[in-house]
């Protein structure tokens, strides 16, 4: 035991000691987490559409004028001799096209088509587009037509009622951030234990591999629990997240998590005594698979087929549902007792493949 | 400009060029970071990242049980928004499932909805959406609602509406309904994966080369040969042209790669040619191999020079408008774009690629990349020498 707290104080010295790595735990993390957490969202507001009126008449103009109360539309009027397609080439998301006669046919009680000419290379915001038009419309014919809608759907948005994307992303960036950093950290300094060859230092030394891979991993759970801090602390302010149900779940599954990630850096630092090949697997194994595969901007169910049963083996699509359900759904153990266990199963079986190549190594040696 | 025409027709630069190439050539890792990451990325993001809103997985309560709440749950379920995913006898129950998140969406039909229906009054139909996600959440509202309008068309043609006219407004000309008719155009079958892979191309082409380019020149410093070339005849401009142009022919190499990619496993259109876009890339690509010459200039070993990239690459693609649509950031952070050639390439590539633009409408993203590549390099260029003399 003791033997392990040594190891854990020599391990957090060194790390205090370098500047690049203080700076990587403690101000990366918070940056990636603002940035991406402020930028990766859907929800465009601004767009400019253009509408072309070739009616000219005061329904025409009612209409328009309820496109130009939305928010997240902007109107901007279009020359009716030009062609439409042109104002997309310029920078337009959508042409609404007004026909001629539309204010008779609306009088006169004939059905009366309306064209809405959607840019859909960004096909998201094609999508949302002609869904903000077509509810404009909407409500433009509930206010037209007196006969009421036979059926009404209320719809109730649970768990995240503003529909916030911050709300949704947040638990996510904060994901991302501790599977990219603590095991970067600690696969760091596993390799340079072994690029600058003090590795062997150990070997001759009486530490077992227990002792020595428990005393790193241990060394690098206390700096990923403490990098936990100002993160949990912008999830509660700049993202605005409470906790929605019993916070032990995640706080199990945090201390959980992060021994996790800290053993899978541990591992990639054991069996690649190469900084810069460390670096590469884990910002393969801790950024690109948990951002892409553990459902962190995109349901999971749009991956293909052929590859979404990888994300079941991603640690960080396991956490990130124990996040999302402590801060938006509630719904506590019984939603996540499986994932909380898989993400122990998972950092245990780091450990131990990272105590099988050392064990082979000490042989050797 | 006189400098550089003396240094391309200048036999020492061919020397030099030729140490950088053999010197590539040797180098698995540099090969391995040209054709791997272009690959895995362009197909990871392309088939992964996909924000469509469809097969939601929805449980019904019917508390009605007529021909009418079933024609509603028929049409609910035969688009292809909404996957029918199970019955539930309470609202309790339902919510349960949803909070667990084994449902994305709940209905649940009123037991006097048939009866109203009948009556000609208007019935109420709640829907629960689990709105975690807020994109998800508001396609499928839209959607929920265009099903229940489609329901109500049904309605008023099966005789059921003329009920509803006459309650509820008794006497009056009704008015004409406007209906929308959404055209999509450049995309009509709204492939998501067009978007994603031209804003990762833009990303490729920075990123790879910026990485690529700060290995290569922090290599001189670390193996200690910087002093060697110091002390050779050849002058600074020559030493760093020679250094840039391999990775530059290389990058480019790479860009053809990316290209064919997305024609042929993504098919996307290139509805522009390919002239424009190879022209963006290759600015790109300069764009790039300048970031990773600064950074190279600034560290000392290759390990400090991937690392010191992590604090500029997450800036970089995060306000670039490469993944998530630019419009959709803050309208503070939105000018930030206007610095980043991932964000023009970009705005390049989708016009040229998905709408066919030509220079006419993209000569501002184009002379925005061409001033930054200037910048950029001869930013490099100036810190090398400085670091050289």
């Amino acid at each position: 035991m003791r033997r392990i707290l040594a190891q854990m104080r020599k391990q957090l010295t060194q790390l205090v000691r370098d500047r690049m790595s203080l700076a990587m735990a403690l101000v990366l993390p918070v940056m990636i987490m603002v940035l991406i957490g402020t930028s990766f969202k859907l929800t465009v507001s601004g767009l400019p559409i253009v509408v072309q009126d070739l009616d000219g008449s005061s329904a025409s103009r009612a209409l328009i004028d309820a496109f130009r109360a939305s928010v997240t539309l902007h109107v901007v009027a279009w020359p009716v001799d030009q062609s439409p397609q042109l104002a997309l080439q310029h920078g337009a998301y959508a042409v609404l096209i007004i026909p001629v006669h539309f204010g008779r046919d609306v009088v006169r009680g004939i059905t009366t088509p309306l064209q809405l000419l959607v840019d859909a290379s960004d096909s998201n915001t094609a999508r949302l587009m002609s869904g903000y038009a077509s509810r404009i419309v909407q409500a433009y014919n509930a206010t037209n037509v007196p006969a009421p809608q036979p059926v009404q759907a209320s719809i109730r948005l649970w768990f995240n009622p503003g529909l916030s994307d911050k709300l949704y992303l947040g638990p996510g960036v904060f994901v991302l951030a501790l599977s990219m950093f603590v095991p970067l950290l600690t696969a760091l300094a596993m390799a340079q234990e072994g690029q600058r060859g003090t590795i062997l230092q150990v070997y001759v030394s009486n530490i077992s591999a227990h002792e020595y891979l428990l005393g790193n991993t241990l060394a690098f759970t206390v700096v990923g629990l403490a990098e936990c801090v100002p993160l949990i602390a912008l999830l509660f302010t700049y993202f605005g997240g409470r906790f929605a149900g019993d916070p032990v779940p995640f706080l199990v599954a945090t201390v959980l998590y992060v021994f996790c990630v800290a053993s899978f850096g541990i591992m990639v630092g054991v069996a690649i005594p190469n900084q810069i090949a460390a670096i590469s697997v884990v910002s393969l194994g801790g950024y690109l698979l948990v951002f892409l595969l553990s459902g962190l901007l995109f349901p999971i169910a749009n991956i293909p087929l052929g590859i979404r049963w990888i994300s079941d083996l991603v640690w960080g699509k396991h956490y990130i549902t124990v996040v999302r359900d402590a801060f938006l759904q509630g719904a506590g153990w019984p939603a996540t007792w499986l994932e909380i266990l898989i993400i122990g199963g998972t950092g245990v079986t780091f450990y131990v493949v990272a105590w099988l190549t050392m064990r082979r190594m000490q042989v050797k040696a | 400009m006189r400098n550089f025409t003396k240094a391309i027709a200048n036999t020492r630069f061919m020397a030099l060029l030729r140490k950088e190439f053999s010197q590539i050539r040797r180098d698995r890792r540099v090969i391995i970071s040209l054709i791997v990451p272009p690959i895995l990325m362009i197909l990871l993001f392309g088939f992964v990242l996909n924000p469509t809103v469809a097969n939601l997985r929805l449980g019904v309560v019917d508390d009605s049980r007529t021909p009418e709440s079933r024609e509603l749950i028929a049409t609910l379920t035969e688009s292809e928004s909404f996957a029918s995913a199970g019955n539930y006898f309470s609202a309790g129950q339902l919510g349960d499932v949803i909070a667990r998140g084994k449902l994305d969406a709940g209905v649940i039909i009123p037991y006097d909805f048939g009866r109203d229906l009948q009556r000609g009054r208007p019935a109420t139909v709640q829907f629960l959406l689990n709105a975690m996600d807020a994109n998800t959440a508001r396609i499928a509202q839209a959607y929920a609602e265009s099903v229940i309008a489609t329901y109500n068309n049904g309605l008023r043609q099966s005789g059921l509406s003329a009920d509803f006219r006459r309650v509820a407004a008794p006497g009056r000309l009704p008015r004409g309904q406007v209906v929308l008719y959404p055209a999509y155009l450049y995309n009509p079958g709204l492939v998501s994966s067009w978007f994603v892979v031209s804003g990762v191309f833009g990303m490729l082409c920075i990123l790879n080369a910026s990485i690529v380019s700060a290995a290569a020149m922090v290599k001189e410093r670390e193996a200690g040969t910087l002093e060697q070339l110091m002390m050779s005849p050849a002058g600074t401009y020559t030493i760093v042209v020679a250094k840039i142009t391999p990775l530059f022919l290389l990058l480019c190499l790479m860009v053809l790669g990316a290209i064919g990619l997305m024609k042929l496993v993504f098919q996307v259109p290139f509805r522009g040619g390919y002239v424009l876009v190879m022209l963006g890339a290759a600015l790109c690509v300069l764009c790039g191999i300048g970031i990773g010459t600064f950074i190279a200039t600034f560290t000392k070993t290759s390990a400090q020079a991937q690392l010191t990239s992590f604090f500029v690459n997450p800036p970089l693609t995060s306000l670039s408008g490469a993944l998530t649509p630019a419009q959709a950031l803050p309208a503070w952070l939105r000018p930030l774009t206007n610095l980043n050639p991932i964000y023009h390439f970009g705005v390049i590539a989708r016009g040229s690629m998905l709408r066919g633009s030509g220079l006419d409408t993209l000569w501002p993203n184009f002379l925005a990349l061409l001033a930054f590549t200037f910048v950029l390099v001869s930013l490099s260029v100036w810190r090398f020498r400085k670091q050289l003399s």
